[in-house]
């Protein structure tokens, strides 16, 4: 019997050693194995704390596990496989061992125990998922991928400063309840938001993911976004603050998702939208409202990647991302198998009975109602309204149905398309299924969660009450149908602030102060060369010095008295003379001074350095 | 065919607002709740305030052309 292991290691060595494998067939092999391997181990791991190793006096802990943490491991290690099964044509070796360290590293910052652990995998876990994006290989992508990664550096640092100032205040590594107040949290807290992507800090979110390969965004929807409300869950349960920024921030993506003609950048903004549910769950503190929080997060996982998976095969077969290339060109009849597909992923997300964001989503909303906290439920129910009319109509009308808007004529009707290979939709039914199951079934979802489960969603209420909701906004979509159409416009979001000042930031860098370098260096330099021609000759320099400013006088006062053009010449003469005392080296033999008046100056100084101290002491 | 979805989609609507009219609700948290039908206003409404508002906020001032960043 082997031993269980990490299953982060498990991650970490299957990226180490696949690039070693040479044959496909073996890696493709090797690259699901991993998976099972590790969901696997999962299910061996009993509950409590080890694998504590001591460094440097800490007690770094990587495995701490209780129910939170088991389900979001769960959940990470399925969305793995699924997307390993969905990534399985990709050649690109470097691409698979990027998202099995970025995987790894998201495990690690599951179980960690202690907080210096967190922050090593949290860190990985940025550096790794970069790559997903940069593999993409265009100008955007490499782009996107560098304001992404500097967004990171940026949250890492702020946590690693408030980890240093809880460390030093507290004594404390331990990753668990902090209290919020004061800077430290406050510092941990903006390094967790920035990476669950709470508006302002989201942009980096809808700016990146739409940019990266297509297999690769696959994971990035799951992992660093879920990973923050993981940490949130742990660190920061029944913090007001994140109750409204939870709220706003699912309002936001969907006002964002209407403007959006880019597919999968209108998938992000609506990964912002439901990622506040889960943040606004965690602010209502609750058993239930955390409860709904991880439900939501394990659901939304598995239909977020359904939903991209069927984004990104349209864009595998056809080329095009945007809506304004798309609609219009009845690719339903080319694809049916992947819009039906992803239709169960908007299903799930809209929260349609039956499906798995049906289970999760109502438990937040109902706990907020619990609590008597009326616009938190508004906000709520009205982003509810907006993901529907985005993921469940919107967008699958504008892919595979859509009309062209009037006055307008497509160059052409046709467009290449057909289904993706079989890999693709082969993971995107498991990921279908596995909607449709917690959906159907919620028990195998509510007995892995945090706190036991009181809440019956099939409840002839809930269910009538989200039909009328859904079917009103199906009939006011259907309303404004043609003014839902993309338009070939770009939507300016807070990463503004960093890509319109960043310019003027390289302009005032590269102008004005490499003017001030280039000046301070020249100044310097003249400095330098000066003191190394005085140093030539020390002894000089009181007749260097006379002779200067005799001369500079004398200038002066010839100018000033008109007589100056006769005495040029006189004036020529002592600047030779200047420049000849300047040439002269230092000769021993031309200032050999008696060693007496070394010595007598020794001894005057000596005294007066005597005299002081006497008078001092008196 | 699509006529055919478009009854469905009515009769749907209309089965479900009378469903809701019958059904006493368990736990009544706000006022709202006793309104006739609300999830179906809401849901109407809500959707229309959605895309009006944020198309209103996208073509004042939001929305740049494609090559605004370039």
């Amino acid at each position: 019997m082997i031993d269980i292991v990490p299953p982060a290691f498990i991650f970490i060595l299957g990226a180490i050693l696949l690039p070693l494998l040479r044959e496909r067939r073996l890696r493709q092999i090797f690259q699901l194995l991993i998976p099972l391997i590790a969901f696997i181990d999962l299910l061996y791991m009993p509950k409590g704390t080890y694998w504590v190793y001591n460094f440097l006096g800490y007690d770094l802990i990587l495995g701490r596990v209780d129910k939170l943490s088991m389900c979001f491991g769960y959940v990470f290690a399925i969305v793995a496989f699924v997307g390993m099964v969905y990534a399985l044509h990709v050649r690109e070796v470097g691409q698979h061992t990027a998202a099995f360290l970025y995987i790894g590293s998201a495990l690690g910052v599951v179980f960690a125990g202690d907080i210096f652990t967190l922050y090593v995998f949290w860190e990985i876990m940025a550096v790794s998922s970069v790559f997903l994006i940069w593999y993409q290989r265009d100008k955007a992508a490499l782009d996107a991928g560098f304001r992404y990664i500097m967004v990171h550096i940026f949250g890492g640092c702020a946590l690693l400063a408030g980890i240093i100032i809880h460390v030093s205040n507290t004594g404390s590594t331990q990753f668990g309840f902090i209290e919020y107040g004061g800077l430290a949290s406050q510092l941990i807290l903006l390094g967790f938001i920035i990476n669950a992507a709470v508006p302002p800090f989201h942009a980096w979110l809808s700016d990146a993911y739409p940019e990266a390969t297509v297999t690769g965004s696959v994971f990035l929807t799951a992992f660093t976004t879920k990973s923050a409300v993981y940490v949130l869950l742990r660190t920061f349960p029944g913090v007001e603050i994140l109750v409204w920024l939870g709220a706003i921030m699912a309002v936001y993506g969907v006002a964002y998702a209407v403007l959006e003609n880019d597919i999968r950048r209108l998938l992000a903004y609506h990964i912002i939208s439901q990622v506040g549910y889960m943040v606004a769950g965690v602010g209502l503190g609750t058993e239930m409202s955390m409860n709904g929080s991880t439900a939501h997060a394990f659901c939304h996982i598995l239909y977020k990647a359904l939903l991209f998976m069927g984004a990104g095969a349209v864009i595998y077969v056809t080329g095009r991302r945007k809506l304004t290339e798309l609609q219009g060109r009845n690719l339903y009849k080319k694809m049916p198998i992947t819009l039906s597909l992803y239709m169960i992923g908007g299903f799930s997300i809209s929260a349609v009975p039956l499906f798995n964001g049906f289970i999760s989503k109502t438990m937040i909303i109902a706990s907020s109602a619990e609590l008597h906290r009326p616009i938190i439920y508004l906000l709520l129910h009205l982003a509810s309204i907006g993901t529907f009319l985005h993921t469940g109509l919107k967008l699958p009308y504008g892919i595979w149905f859509g009309r062209v808007p009037e006055g307008e004529t497509i160059e052409e009707e046709e467009i290449e398309a057909k289904e993706p290979p079989l890999n693709m939709l082969i993971a995107m039914g498991m990921a279908a299924f596995l909607c449709i199951l917690t959906g159907v079934y919620p028990k195998i979802l509510y007995n892995i969660l945090p706190y036991s489960v009181h809440f019956h969603p099939y409840t002839l209420n809930h269910v009538v009450a989200m039909m009328q909701l859904l079917l009103l906004t199906g009939a006011a979509f259907w309303l404004y149908i043609d003014k839902l159409g993309g338009e070939p416009k770009i939507s300016v979001d807070t990463d503004w602030f960093y890509r319109k000042p960043g310019v003027l930031l390289l302009w005032f860098v590269s102008n004005p102060m490499q003017d001030l370098r280039l000046r301070l260096q020249s100044f310097f330099t003249k400095m330098v060369a000066n003191v190394a021609s005085l140093s030539k000759n020390p002894i000089l320099l009181p007749e260097i010095t006379v002779r200067y400013f005799h001369l500079k006088i004398i200038n002066r006062l010839y100018q000033a008295s008109d007589i100056y053009n006769d005495k040029l010449d006189e004036l020529k003469e002592l600047e030779s003379r200047l420049a000849a005392v300047k040439e002269m080296r230092y000769d021993e033999s031309v200032y050999r001074r008696p060693v007496g008046l070394g010595v007598l100056i020794a001894i005057i100084l000596l005294f007066l350095y005597g005299l002081i101290y006497f008078i001092r002491l008196r | 065919m699509a006529r055919k979805l478009k009854y469905i989609f009515f009769i749907s609507i209309g089965v479900s607002i009378l469903v809701g009219l019958f059904i006493p609700h368990e736990h009544v948290h706000f006022w709202w709740e006793k309104i006739p039908a609300f999830d179906a206003i809401f849901g109407f409404l809500g959707c229309i305030v959605i895309v009006l508002g944020a198309k209103a906020l996208g073509h004042h001032g939001i929305q740049k052309d494609e090559d605004y960043y370039d």
